[in-house]
């Protein structure tokens, strides 16, 4: 097992402040505080409803919170749209795969590149000089991620025929493409097989260790979470529970009463 | 052969030829509708509105001229030149970017995330809108648009194939104009499939066509790409409009071509570009052969102003994604 709680950890790299969000009457993240160190890989549990999902789409820029502030890379913000955090150099998968159906592995990966290609318009549309060797350049780089991945034999296969492991292998992939600062990955093994799930865990402590990416990560499945993760935030009904090393988080009567549930008499 | 067997030929290239016209409008539809889920009722009139003001900037006319003499009691009309048709072209192009950024600034912007009913309702506005301001713009009164395309019999044509019939065929009969439009859209179509597949924007494009919230996630602003959709399908426009009228003048009527590529519509399906192709030629072809076959020896005739829109609910019927569109599951 990876179990190194105690690595070393880099300098902050986004860190959230008192972030209130709140859908009409319900509250879906109360002051919530935590940050996220560069190289790490972060865990966010809780049971369902808990909020996972909300901090990671605030983080992201497809919610405003009410209330708080993120500071990413040094820079604080408000309120942004979700390509400006993607231009930034924020990535990430959906809980419910979110990929272009109708477009191949290898397309869908190269849609990771969009950013990185420089080329303006005009140049595209003649498809010469410092565009097509863009092209090449970046496609090189796909196929790295491709065999990073081990999905070369699906290169040219339309995403929506896959078996949901494999898309979500290809929305990993997709995301890994943009070289982001940070990767956000919602519950990447929900709905998996051991086998599954333990192909995605090596495959994001692989991520984390080959290109040195910093990892914040959703996930139900605890024992999962424990051997992956670095350090762990738990939140439960958009309240902050507890945060730390996974043994210290483990170990928390607050965080066993949220998942076992405890008897009010 | 008989005559009668070439001159059947003859009707098929015709309506091959009719059919590559009614697919150059029903490509703007299609342009949109996949980027953006909008069904554009006002792509008749941005044809209508192309036309105009590229004839406008040929001959030279004052944009506003009723509208400025209203006021200012002057008597103003033309500029007194004439430019070439390129320069025209590219400036009628001009416009039309123009254009597609203000409806993105002015209308789209504000109704993301409506129902696409309401974005269908807000085309209709724009429609009219269009309609009302190419008139005050640039007149309504009927225009000849002449770009050089040649029109007429296509000599050439005619004397190469005489010597196949007998005594009474004297070779095809095929109008220039068409067979210009017919390399311009084959051009054109080659040109977007190529982008569409194999460019960093056509990729976007794609993406955002398939899911919205997955391409905000890699970085695509939705604003742009959609400024971009509508710069294309104004070009598009442009194009249909081009070819349209000057086959039959630039006038109000221009704009109804948009009905005819609806039946092209539900045969190839809101969200195919072959599709859009392949619709067009069948109609061309279908109203006039059927014409000719059946119309006007056994039912007087005319039947070229129906046979579209019939064939149109026949699809609906038994196959209602049409022939090249994404089946419609409905997931439970």
């Amino acid at each position: 097992m990876n179990s190194q709680p105690q690595r070393e950890l880099g300098e902050v790299l986004l860190k959230a402040e008192n972030v209130n969000l709140s859908f009409g009457g319900v509250k879906a993240l109360n002051d919530v505080n935590f940050d996220i160190r560069k190289g790490e890989i972060r865990a966010i549990i809780g049971p369902n409803g808990a909020g996972k999902s909300s901090m990671i789409n605030v983080i992201n820029g497809f919610y405003h919170p009410q209330a708080g502030s993120i500071t990413f890379k040094g820079v604080k913000r408000t309120s942004m749209k979700p390509h400006q955090a993607a231009r930034q150099g924020i990535a990430r998968t959906f809980q419910n795969i979110a990929l272009f159906k109708g477009m191949s592995t290898l397309d869908n990966i190269m849609t990771g590149r969009l950013l990185k290609i420089r080329s303006g318009l005009l140049s595209q549309a003649i498809y010469w000089g410092k565009y097509q060797r863009e092209e090449v350049e970046h496609r090189e780089y796909v196929e790295r991620i491709i065999d990073f991945l081990e999905i070369q034999s699906i290169r040219k296969t339309p995403v929506g025929r896959l078996p949901y492991g494999l898309q979500k292998r290809v929305e990993l992939g997709r995301a890994l493409a943009a070289q982001p600062d940070l990767l956000l990955l919602d519950e990447p093994m929900a709905g998996m097989n051991l086998e599954e799930k333990e192909d995605m865990s090596r495959f994001v402590i692989d991520t984390n260790d080959t290109f040195g990416t910093t990892i914040a990560l959703i996930e139900h499945d605890i024992g999962v979470v424990m051997d992956l993760s670095d350090r762990v935030l738990v939140l439960d009904y958009g309240r902050q529970l507890a945060d730390g090393l996974p043994d210290e988080v483990r170990n928390n009567q607050e965080v066993i009463d949220a998942y076992l549930g405890v008897s009010h008499d | 052969m008989s005559a009668d067997f070439y001159y059947g030929i003859e009707v098929l290239l015709n309506g091959l030829m009719a059919g590559v016209m009614y697919s150059l409008v029903a490509l703007g539809f299609v342009l949109i509708f996949k980027a953006s889920g909008i069904f554009n009722y006002a792509q008749g009139v941005m044809a209508l509105f192309a036309a105009l003001t590229l004839v406008g900037f040929q001959n030279g006319q004052v944009p506003f001229a009723h509208l400025i003499n209203a006021i200012f009691g002057t008597e103003v009309h033309h500029f007194g030149w004439t430019l070439p048709a390129f320069v025209a072209i590219l400036l009628a192009l001009g416009v039309m970017l123009i254009f597609a950024i203000l409806v993105e600034k002015l209308v789209l912007k504000h109704l993301v995330n409506q129902e696409p009913i309401i974005l269908f309702m807000a085309t209709i506005g724009l429609a009219y809108f269009m309609e009302g301001f190419g008139d005050l713009m640039w007149g309504s009164e009927i225009k000849k648009l002449d770009v050089g395309i040649p029109q007429g019999g296509n000599v050439w044509v005619e004397q190469s194939t005489a010597s196949l019939g007998g005594d009474g065929f004297y070779g095809f009969y095929l109008d220039s104009l068409d067979i210009y439009a017919t390399v311009v859209a084959a051009i054109l179509v080659t040109s977007l499939v190529l982008f569409s597949q194999y460019t960093k924007t056509g990729r976007a494009l794609r993406a955002v066509a398939d899911d919205h919230q997955a391409a905000l996630s890699v970085g695509i602003s939705l604003r742009t790409i959609w400024v971009i959709v509508w710069s294309i399908a104004g070009f598009v426009a442009l194009v249909a409009g081009i070819m349209w009228g000057s086959k039959s003048g630039v006038q109000f009527s221009l704009s109804l071509i948009a009905l005819k590529a609806l039946p092209v519509l539900m045969l190839g399906g809101f969200t195919s570009i072959p599709g859009a192709i392949v619709g067009g030629l069948i109609i061309g072809v279908g109203e006039k052969l059927f014409e000719f076959l059946i119309g006007a020896p056994f039912l007087g005739g005319a039947t070229e102003n129906w046979f579209a829109y019939m064939l149109a609910l026949l699809f609906l019927v038994f196959r209602p994604q049409g022939l090249f569109g994404e089946k419609i599951i409905e997931r439970v």
